[in-house]
């Protein structure tokens, strides 16, 4: 009886494989939703850790994130050199990392920055980042220097020692560009599969520098030569600071538990207006308001799947006519009625069967071989790990579904006349 | 000598019809009886077998088979007795195109378990394979898809098909109609040799004149219908 309906599925391969590609794609589409969806939010929950506290001129908590963490939109309110200094000195404290942000490469967010951020910033599950050519800025005596994400460097072809131009304002295209200081790339980091990638990382004093709110010791000093070795990394708290606003702050405490009441110390700081958020309750909030767009794509892929499998159904339906005789024939030599409904059942669950097997090892093809693709035009990061409980229960109710479906045309044929089919001429 | 089949007051129109195609008041053939049916083209032969093989349903009491009243069994036990115990070379052969001729006589014992019974000694296959060789099909040919045979080559597997597993009865409905003399002669013999050690009761369509005389018993259905719906006016 499998044999049958399988040797009848053989005869009409045509439609069926056009049936099982459109099944295969269906649950290739809802696999891969699926996963993006949820590496989405582990690649989302991934992009910092370990930082206790980011401080920020008074703001939303979103916005906050957004921007220092994510380096999308532009904080129009800053925070005071002299309130990141306050911010280092409170108890607890023990490392801090100064941003300010504002300027772009190409589209690419320029950070300026202090080494700290080299040395202390981790992200996913506490890694610490890492250079995949050069170094961070403390070697080097220029200012007008440049580490780069590993995404900014491979988009722009950027390696150690190429100069780049740094522009200022967020757009791709800007008016007024810091042509006076092409920037020196010294470093480039290893991938990360976070926004650190696409970042453009500048000492603090560079910032200042092109902004005209620094200059350098030698400049305003007449013993260029002493002040060589100067180190700029530790500005003496009556020296000029590098820059005289700050967009975000990252702060790392000695303890976490100590976050909670930090945070209200600095909330309420008198010297101006702050906010302090946790990073790891501030992604969640904001993953939560993106749920609907989660929803959405879960509805769109079920969709999908649901127009996969009506098309089955009608291909299903549409060969019942064809095969009218062929069933009657069955039932002449005495197949039963029951025979013909389960040879129809089979014939589907067999069709999805395969389309769902189909529909994975080419989910598997793509995020195998087209990973780096992915990866570089969307900017999405999925990996081929084995089938999750959830994806293997997505792949069973879609055989369900298509079981439970084809009975509709089964009971159909079930319910032909047996003369129906046999009076049909040759 | 008990009947085989036994058919009163049989009354049969089709859908849309308007007169009864077939009006039948009586008519029996025993066990173990040859009986050649003849009549014109559109007379109602083809649809009268259908009614003794339960393919088309007829009225309570109007159509008895091997003692069982076809109207009072249920579809199930009506597909069971002419899966079981009819063998029915259709007209128009029925064969699914895409297996081949070997797997289109063997399918005939899949949902027959009297059959498959009757031949415990020897393998179906073997037997497939004996009945298509004995009907001039080559061993190559038995493996063919059906679509891919003659029309004389499909009628042959239709009959072996209707053979297989003896059954009680065999309704053979023009099936010498596509065969040339040397494999219709061949055919007769295998059916008749069939018939003589099983006892089965044969009914018999042909519009062959030179059968006729292998067959103790004709019958003119004009004879014995008074229905007029097939009956050009
Ligand atoms: N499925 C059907 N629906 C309606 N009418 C039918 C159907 N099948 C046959 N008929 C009608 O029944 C009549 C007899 O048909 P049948 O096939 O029994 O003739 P026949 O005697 O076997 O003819 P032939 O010798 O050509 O095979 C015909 O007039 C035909 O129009
Ligand atoms: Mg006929």
């Amino acid at each position: 009886m499998f044999k049958l309906a399988i040797a009848s599925l053989w005869n009409r391969r045509g439609s069926v494989w056009l049936t099982i590609l459109a099944i295969a794609v269906s649950t290739l589409l809802l696999l891969g939703v699926e996963r993006i969806r949820v590496q989405t939010q582990a690649n989302f929950s991934n992009t910092i850790s370990g930082t206790d506290l980011i401080v920020g001129a008074r703001t939303g908590s979103t916005e906050l994130l957004l921007s220092s963490v994510f380096h999308i939109g532009n904080l129009s309110n800053t925070l005071s050199w002299q309130s990141y200094e306050h911010l280092r000195e409170l108890p607890g404290v023990t490392w801090h990392i100064p941003m300010a942000m504002g300027d772009s490469v190409h589209g690419f967010p320029v950070i300026a920055t202090t080494d700290a951020l080299f040395e202390r910033f981790k992200y996913g599950n506490k890694r610490p980042l890492q250079f995949a050519a050069g170094g961070s800025f403390q070697q080097h005596d220029e200012l007008t220097i440049a580490v780069l994400g590993a995404e900014a460097a491979s988009e722009r072809q950027l390696q150690v020692n190429d100069d780049l131009i740094v522009a200022h304002g967020t757009g791709e295209i800007s008016f007024s560009q810091h042509d006076a200081h092409p920037f020196r790339v010294v470093g480039v980091l290893k991938r990360t599969g976070t926004p650190i990638d696409r970042g453009v990382f500048i000492p603090l004093e560079a910032q200042g520098l092109v902004h005209g709110e620094y200059l350098p010791a030698d400049e305003h000093d007449d013993h260029a030569g002493e002040d060589h070795q100067h180190d700029r990394h530790e500005h003496e708290a009556h020296q000029e600071p590098p820059v005289y606003t700050l967009s975000a702050v990252l702060l790392g405490l000695e303890n976490p538990a100590l976050a909670l009441r930090l945070q209200r110390t600095i909330n309420t700081y008198r010297g101006e207006a702050l906010s302090a958020i946790m990073p790891g309750l501030a992604l969640q909030n904001f993953w939560r308001t993106l749920s609907l767009f989660e929803r959405a794509l879960v509805a769109i892929s079920v969709l999908v799947v649901i127009t996969g499998l009506l098309g089955m159904l009608t291909t299903l339906l549409a060969s019942l006519r064809e095969r009218r005789r062929e069933m009657a024939v069955l039932r002449s030599i005495g197949a039963g009625p029951i025979t013909i409904l389960g040879l129809l059942v089979v014939e589907a669950f067999v069709v999805t069967l395969v389309g769902v097997m189909l529909g994975t090892v080419g989910l598997y093809s793509v995020l195998i071989f087209g990973a780096e693709l992915l990866q570089q035009q969307l900017g999405i990061h999925v990996s081929a790990s084995v089938l999750t409980l959830r994806e293997l229960y997505l792949l069973l109710a879609i055989l369900l579904a298509a079981t439970v479906l084809s009975l509709f045309p089964a009971w159909r044929a079930y319910r032909n006349a047996l003369a129906d089919g046999l009076t049909v001429k040759l | 000598m008990s009947t085989c089949v036994e058919l009163k007051q049989l009354q049969f129109t089709w859908p849309g019809a308007q007169l009864p195609l077939l009006s039948i008041p009586e008519l029996t053939i025993n066990r173990g009886e040859r009986v050649l049916l003849r009549g014109a083209s559109g007379s109602g032969k083809s649809t009268l077998l259908g009614l003794i093989a339960g393919i088309h349903t007829s009225g309570p009491g109007q159509v008895k088979v091997l003692g069982e009243d076809l109207a009072g069994l249920s579809q199930h036990r009506r597909d069971r007795l002419r899966a079981n115990d009819i063998g029915y070379i259709f007209q128009q052969f029925n064969l699914l195109p895409y297996l081949s001729a070997m797997a289109n006589v063997t399918l005939a014992c899949q949902f027959a378990p009297a059959r498959r019974q009757r031949l415990a000694q020897q393998s179906i296959s073997a037997e497939a394979e004996n009945l298509l060789t004995r009907l001039g099909l080559t061993a190559a040919q038995q493996r063919q898809p059906a679509h891919q045979l003659s029309v004389g080559q499909q009628q042959r597997v239709a009959a072996a098909r209707a053979l297989l597993g003896s059954p009680a009865l065999i309704i053979a409905d023009e099936p010498t109609s596509a065969l040339d003399q040397a494999h219709r002669d061949d055919f007769i013999q295998l059916l008749f040799e069939a018939c003589d050690a099983q006892q089965t009761t044969l009914l018999f369509v042909t519009h062959d004149a030179t059968l006729a005389p292998l067959f103790p018993r004709a019958i003119e259905l004009s004879d014995i219908n008074h229905g007029g719906g097939g009956r050009d006016v």
